[in-house]
């Protein structure tokens, strides 16, 4: 219990350096005047905004795009992961094609989207579900293509039908890389979001940002990129949570 | 004959292509009779753990009869139990959780408390009263083993392929699991095929030692041994088991130099 304090408190000063040095840069002038606010302002706009503005919702939309985005995405990855793991002709069939989608950023294919999906709630999910499906397919297959053969011989050994492999010997040892893919999907999604918001988006974090950069808010700016850092920062606190109960059983634990 | 376990009839294999080709197995026959104990002993990359994947049914010879139960192996199957040399126990289930696996699978599916008594009695007899709840990481590398064995009995197999178990252990610990698994398959009767490059270890195992050649491999000779059994730690210090070490070790080295001169890696 000591040590988890021990480590908050260092991860805690981390920011307390980083809002120093903040200070300092502010109140030294090395931007002109509004240009660069101090944290404390960046503070009470967020407050005003969240007493005023209803600014809870907007973060809300947006953890509930993210999450729709990873679980979405990643629910179509965790399928094509094992078949392209288990198959290898379909792994050298698909590989190069899967490296280039994932190359391409989100934001290029706005364009398209648009095209095809329009500019509603749908054409927002889907690019996000796309950085999710990308990101952590890779991840996944790769994690289970390297499962140990030593283990399925030995069910093999015992009398293990293909079902009883596949259920109770590659899915329990898939579990900790499928859960890295989860975790690389998610930070891609919340890197992804305010592209998915540049659609026609009203409410949402990164709809937040691109209004308050329109109006010169900068505050505002300042205080939406906050949010989506915090939010995404407890995202993957809590999932890194999961991960580690989940994965106890592990030599190596993966932080 | 009725009571031959396994058998091995003329079986060859090599890997590589063309020039590369490395003929491996060439032409090894030798049997295994029912309730047997039997150790094939030979240098280093002669291919002993090599008939002992193509017994476990995971690899298919080039030309040759394998047979056991009277069966041709065609692939693996619930009848042969393998210890391997890694450690491959589950790492993601207890103690008990991975010696009730085989028990738990369709094809030997028991009642929860025939389970139960199974998974009980194996733990008594590898020694493992404690460590049910334990997970592998927790374990030391001779205790993986005890469970591996304890797996591997559990299921109730025909006959025990062991390759090379307890290769990765320091000599301490290897002396004791030779007793621990002794002593067990004095109680379980078990026919047994051991994969091993220690003499001492075969000699004090088994009933009869197979002696491989260096590559191309045939059986260089197959010896009973003498030592009456159930064999103790003293069994070790006996004049026949001394003699048998001997004799044993002298062949190993004569191949050893026969190898290191005739094909440098």
């Amino acid at each position: 219990m000591s040590r988890l304090l021990g480590r908050a408190l260092w991860s805690l000063g981390g920011f307390a350096l980083f809002l120093v040095l903040w200070y300092a840069v502010a109140l030294a002038g090395v931007f002109p005047p509004g240009q660069l606010p101090r944290p404390d302002e960046i503070l009470s706009t967020l407050v005003e905004r969240f007493r005023d503005r209803g600014l809870l919702l907007d973060v809300r939309l947006s953890v509930l795009r993210v999450l729709i985005g990873v679980a979405v995405g990643c629910a179509l990855a965790l399928p094509v992961g094992f078949l392209l793991a288990w198959y290898r002709p379909l792994r050298l069939m698909f590989d190069p094609l899967i490296s280039f989608f994932r190359a391409l950023p989100p934001i290029a294919l706005i364009p398209l989207v648009i095209v095809y999906l329009g500019i509603g709630e749908q054409a927002r999910l889907s690019i996000l579900i796309y950085a999710a499906f990308f990101s952590s397919v890779v991840v996944i297959y790769e994690g289970i293509a390297a499962t140990d053969e030593i283990y399925i011989r030995a069910a093999r050994s015992m009398g293990a039908s293909q079902l009883e492999l596949f259920t109770r010997v590659v899915v329990p040892l898939a579990v900790p890389q499928v859960l890295v893919g989860v975790r690389v999907a998610l930070g891609v999604c919340w890197a992804t979001l305010v592209a998915a918001e540049l659609i026609a988006a009203q409410r949402g974090l990164g709809a937040t940002i691109q209004d308050a950069a329109g109006f010169f808010q900068i505050e505002m700016v300042y205080g939406g990129v906050v949010l989506i850092g915090l939010s995404a920062l407890v995202m993957d606190r809590l999932l890194a949570l999961v991960m580690k109960r989940a994965v106890r059983w592990q030599e190596r634990v993966g932080g | 004959m009725a009571g031959t376990k396994i058998e091995f009839d003329d079986i060859r294999i090599g890997f590589g292509k063309g020039s590369d080709r490395k003929e491996v197995l060439d032409g090894v026959s030798f049997s295994i009779e029912d309730g047997e104990f039997v150790s094939v002993l030979g240098p280093s990359g002669c291919g002993k753990s090599t008939l002992l994947t193509m017994a476990a049914g995971f690899l298919k010879p080039d030309s040759g009869r394998l047979v056991v139960d009277g069966k041709p192996v065609t692939g693996p199957d619930r009848d042969r139990g393998v210890v391997f040399q890694q450690y491959a126990i589950f790492p993601w289930m207890s103690v008990r959780k991975n010696i009730a696996f085989g028990l738990t699978l369709r094809a030997n599916r028991r009642s929860r408390s025939e389970i139960d008594a199974s998974v009980d009695r194996y733990i008594e007899l590898m020694g493992l009263g404690g460590f049910e709840n334990a997970l592998p990481k927790q374990l030391s590398g001779g205790m993986r083993q005890r469970v591996a064995i304890a797996r591997a009995y559990a299921t109730d197999p025909s006959v025990l392929l062991m390759d090379e178990p307890f290769g990765a252990l320091d000599a301490q610990t290897r002396g004791f699991m030779q007793e621990l698994l002794h002593d067990a398959n004095q109680e379980e009767r078990r026919t047994a095929m051991f994969i091993t490059h220690s003499v001492e270890e075969a000699i004090f195992l088994s009933h009869r030692v197979v002696v491989l050649t260096g590559r191309p491999t045939t059986v260089h000779e197959v010896v009973d041994v003498p030592v009456p059994m159930p064999r103790t730690a003293e069994s070790r210090t006996s004049s026949q088991f001394i003699e048998l070490r001997r004799h044993l070790e002298e062949v190993m080295r004569s191949m050893t130099t026969f190898t290191a001169a005739g094909a440098p890696q």
